[in-house]
This record gives structure tokens, sequence and C-alpha cells, in this order.
């Protein structure tokens, strides 16, 4: 059942990419406590759910942040709504990141478009202890310097936190936008990076294709199928593993995922992360 | 047997086979003698009666929403259940109350009361015997009847099925009316067509992803005589383990109001797998006819709780006359 939440704060990440900033208008806390990696589902009445990673600061209760692309009904809709709003909200729902084992080691995140939001729990908690993992290092690559989510964040904020690394790509770089960045995929990040396969988790979302080159090369680079996790998009109805819609193969997305160890995933049909 | 029927109808709303059409369907009875329990097969499963559709939210014009009310439900009492209905409505109350519960589902089956019945003549589908899914069954039935010529042995399984023979002046059973349903269960194992060999299946067809079979059900035909799937979902729908289900909202004719439903769906149509941006993880026949047949081989995200019970409704509904039997023979080389 979904509850009452409005819309606090928006902000305009990219041309099609917001972030929302919801509270519950009823009941404590007025945010979600939940695990990274973990989704939530939102609901606008009268056109459906959508399920949507958090990219909320783990260690704060008082709202949620969604950051969501505008591609489809449910989207499209939110995205006409303003600032007082309200939608339905429920969750979280799934299986989260590494996010305890991964503590006293290191983490690399790669991510693709908006895929940076389900990872962005992870760099809040890395900047909320320093020492939460040894060292976290940050790949994101997104399809031109416009498409960049959390664009100012990352040398502002992000570059800055102890024991915290962030190296950014653009698949190209269109005339009439500036970058000074590297040019090409996500993964042409790899050979820049400092992040080696020893006590590494490895957390990774994006668009398959990207996931599957990218584990690709990180598998060349030595790393191993267990440690690469992945999060992986379905369509999802009720997220509790009753609908069916999300399931790959013997895995519900909701329910066993939505983050998948690479290894997991090589005995699972209908994807293409192999 | 009528007048204890129409004593049970006090009770319950009474559903059981009778004819319909060319076929036989589950519906409430309005005389006990139309009730036919020597039945092949029912059209529909009985899940039809705990999960068909359902309102889940109602909302209201200030984005407000409510459970919907619950009214008081008549109990309903389904008689001439067979026991591979029986093992699907097992699976589905295992489903439905293992991780999370259910409570609309629930509700359902605590408003119900099941008299099963032991299959003594299977029909030319069938395969349980292969399932251990009948033709009897041993739990989960409130009263079994099995038919051993000169009456109907009696079994009680719950309170409930003690209540409902309260009162009714019936005759211990003897040892040789107990043989007598042994020997009958024992021809009925023998009278089964079709077989499957089901152990370490759900593996072995996702070890072979890539096996011809799948080709062949979903893009060619040709497998003892098949025609490549239709993509028509009557499978998903006859299934009495099939328990998928889409979610859509439908406004009121003011638009502002309105609920939130859940019915059936089937992952053998193109959009149930669809999400935004147009893309589809499974687009092609072949991937939808393999997940549904892995999920029935006990190999996908329902794991035994969607897995096959042999009933064989699929295979007599199937327009392209695919025969899960026989995908299982191929994978196994046989």
């Amino acid at each position: 059942m979904p509850r009452k939440a409005m819309i606090k704060e928006i902000v305009e990440e990219t041309y099609d990419t917001k972030t929302f900033t919801f509270e519950y208008v009823n009941g404590e806390p007025k945010g979600m406590e939940f695990k990274p990696g973990q989704f939530a589902m939102i609901y606008i009445p009268g056109v459906g759910e959508a399920a949507i990673s958090i990219s909320q600061d783990p260690d704060e209760l008082k709202s949620l942040d969604l950051t969501i692309r505008n591609v489809g009904s449910v989207t499209g809709v939110l995205f006409s709504k303003t600032v007082g709003d309200t939608i339905g909200l429920r969750g979280p729902y799934g299986k989260g990141w590494p996010y305890e084992e991964a503590k006293g080691k290191n983490v690399l995140v790669i991510t693709g478009g908006c895929g940076n939001g389900a990872l962005r729990p992870i760099v809040y908690a890395q900047r909320n202890d320093p020492s939460r993992f040894r060292y976290l290092e940050v790949l994101h690559g997104a399809r031109s310097p416009d498409d960049h989510i959390f664009r100012s964040s990352y040398e502002e904020e992000w570059a800055k936190i102890p024991n915290c690394g962030i190296l950014l790509s653009s698949d190209a770089v269109p005339s009439g936008q500036s970058w000074d960045h590297k040019v090409g995929f996500v993964n042409s990040l790899l050979k820049d990076m400092r992040s080696k396969p020893e006590e590494t988790y490895v957390m990774m979302c994006g668009p398959e294709v990207m996931m599957k080159f990218t584990c690709l090369d990180l598998l060349n680079l030595g790393f191993t199928q267990e440690q690469i996790y992945v999060s992986m998009e379905r369509r999802m109805r009720c997220g509790v593993g009753f609908c069916g819609h999300c399931q790959i193969g013997s895995k519900y997305v909701c329910k066993d995922g939505p983050v998948f160890s690479y290894a997991e995933l090589q005995e699972l049909p209908d994807h293409i992360v192999r | 047997m009528s007048e204890w029927v129409l004593s049970l109808q006090k009770e319950y709303k009474v559903f059981a086979p009778i004819a319909r059409r060319k076929d036989v369907s589950f519906q409430e009875i309005m005389d006990p003698d139309e009730v036919i329990l020597d039945y092949k097969t029912t059209t529909l499963p009985p899940k039809k009666f705990f999960h068909l559709t359902e309102t889940l939210v109602e909302y209201d014009e200030e984005g407000n929403f409510k459970a919907p009310k619950m009214d008081p439900q008549e109990p309903i009492l389904l008689l001439g259940v067979h026991s591979c209905d029986l093992n699907a409505i097992m699976k589905q109350d295992r489903l439905f109350s293992e991780d999370y519960v259910d409570t609309y589902y629930q509700r359902r089956r605590e408003n119900s009361a099941i008299i099963a019945i032991t299959c003594i003549e299977p029909g030319e589908n069938c395969f349980c015997g292969s399932l251990g899914t009948g033709p009897t069954v041993e739990k989960g039935y409130d009263i079994l009847l099995t038919d051993i010529g000169d009456g109907y042995l009696v079994e009680t399984g719950s309170e409930k099925g003690e209540s409902m023979i309260d009162g009714l002046i019936l005759d211990e059973a003897s040892n040789e009316q107990t043989a007598e349903k042994n020997r009958r269960v024992n021809t009925a194992s023998d009278l089964l067509l079709k077989s499957i060999r089901m152990e370490g299946l759900g593996d072995h067809a996702n070890n072979n992803l890539n096996h011809e079979v799948w080709t062949k059900i979903g893009e060619e035909g040709g497998l003892a005589g098949c025609f490549p799937c239709l993509s028509c979902g009557n499978c998903s729908l006859v299934c009495p383990t099939c328990y998928c289900y889409e979610v859509a909202d439908i406004p009121s004719i003011s638009l502002k109001d309105g609920v939130r439903r859940r019915e059936l769906d089937s992952c053998q149509l193109l959009e149930y797998s669809k999400v935004a941006l147009n893309h589809n993880f499974r687009p092609e026949r072949k991937d939808r006819t393999r997940n549904w047949m892995i999920c029935k081989f006990g190999g996908a995200g329902g794991q035994m709780n969607s897995s096959c019970v042999g009933c064989g409704r699929c295979i007599k509904a199937c327009p392209a006359h695919i025969d899960l039997t026989e995908v299982a023979k191929s994978l196994w080389g046989e």
C-alpha cells in the first residue's frame, strides 16, 4: 500500500533528469530507512507505479531523494509535478549493494548515465564517515557532458571527500558543450584508475550494454566474477516477488536483486551482462 | 449426496464442476444433480476463485490512498477439486504467505472450504502420476471423496471437514473399501498416457538455454507435430500454478478518483517484460516460451511454487499443440 508523500524539492540534474526530495505526509520518519542499492516504488494515481533506485544519504531519514530520468509514462507525469504536489511512495525493496561487507575495504563504483543515482548513497556514506571504505573510487560516464547528473557535485564535493577519487568520461562532446575530462566510454577510464582487484568490491549500475563490456574489461584486469556487483533493471509491478514481471530465470529482481554478483548472473537467461 | 450438498449450501456458496457448452466448469450450483464428479478436467482451474482480479488500492481526489473495504464474504465451498488442482492451491498458499503475506489472497482462502475428489479416470493429457500430485492427495483438503463403486469413501482432513459431515450417518470404512480406493488409485495411475521426468529438470533446462527445442516451440514448430507458439497466453490462463499478475489503475469516469487493480497476466504476452524507452527483455517468442517452460519445470523465480502439477490443461488449450511433456523429453534427449 503506497503512502502519500509530498515533493519538497526538485533539482534539475540534466535536461531529462531531476532529483526529487520527498517527505511522507503522515507518520515518522518522513524519509525511508533503506540500505544503499535498494529501490522504492513511486505511484502516480491514475497512471501507475515505477521502480526507482534510492539516491538518498543513507544516514539521513528526514526525507527521501530519488533521481529520476523522464523516460516513461509514470516519470513523464511526475516531471509535470512541482514542489508541494503529492504522489504515492512505498518501499524500500530488494537487496542492496554489499554495503556492510565492503566496510573497511576498497570500493570501485562504475556508473553510466542516471545509474549514478543508485550509487550516490555509497558516496554519501563515505562523506559521512571517510573511514567507511579504505578507498572509494568512482568512475562515471555519460553520453555527453550535458548528460552528467550531479555534475556540480563531483569536483566541488565528491572529489574533496577523504579517501575518495572520481574519474569522469563522456562518450562524445557535441559542439557547444565543454568538457575537460576523458572522452570515451566509461570503461576507457579503467586504465586511469588506481583501484586494484585486491580487497575491492565493484559496484556498477548503468545500461546492460555498458555493464557487459565494463565487466569483461574488469575480468581481463584480474577482477573475479564474485567481486563485481551490478544492479539490474526490469519491469516491476509488486516489488515483493508475487507479480512475476521482473524475473530473470530463477531470480526475482525485486526480491533477490536488484543487485546481483556477476557470477550469479552467468547462470541466468534473458540478459546480456556476460 | 444431493441432500448433503443441499445442507452444505446453507453454510456455503457451493461451486462444483458442471457442464458448460462443450466442457466442464466450476460454477455455483443451483441443483445438486447437475454436479459432475467424474469429470476429466475443467476449463479453468480453481485459482479463479482466489487469484483472478483484486482491487488493491482506492485513491481519491486529494491523492489519499486507502485499502478497499473488506466486505464480509460469503464462505465458498469448492466441491470436487482434483488432486492436481489442490496441489496447485497449496503451492499458491505457500507463495502468498512465505516472504510476504498477501492479505487479499489469504482472506479468500480462509473463507473457503475444499472437498477434493480422487481421480478414477484421468484425462488424455494428464500426467500427475510423474509429479506426485495425483491421482489422489494426502493433505490440503477439508474432505476427500473417493468413488469406490458402491458409494464414496469419505476422509476428513480438517476440523472444517469434520463439521461438514457432522450429522451424516456414515458407515465406518471396511478394510476392503479402503483397499478398493488404493486399487482404483493404482488403476488410474496406470491409465495416465503422458509422463514427465521432473527431477532436476529446472536446472537441466537452465543449463540448456540454447537447446534447439526452444527454437522449435518458439519459432519453427515441429516438436511432436506442434506449430510455433502464437503468444496467445492461453497456457498461463489455464495453468493452475501461473500466478503472475499485472497491476493497473482504473480511474472513475470523473478521472479524479479511482482504483488500482490487479489481474492475471502472462509472460507469453509481448508487453510482459517491456520497460521504459520501449525496451523489452524478452522480445522473441522463443525467449518467452522458454521462460514459461522453465517456470513450469521449477527453474524460475517462483521455484516449486509455480511449477507444473500435471493437469494437462496447457496441452489442451494450446492452439499450436505445444506439449510440455514433449519439451521435457526433448531436453532430456529422450
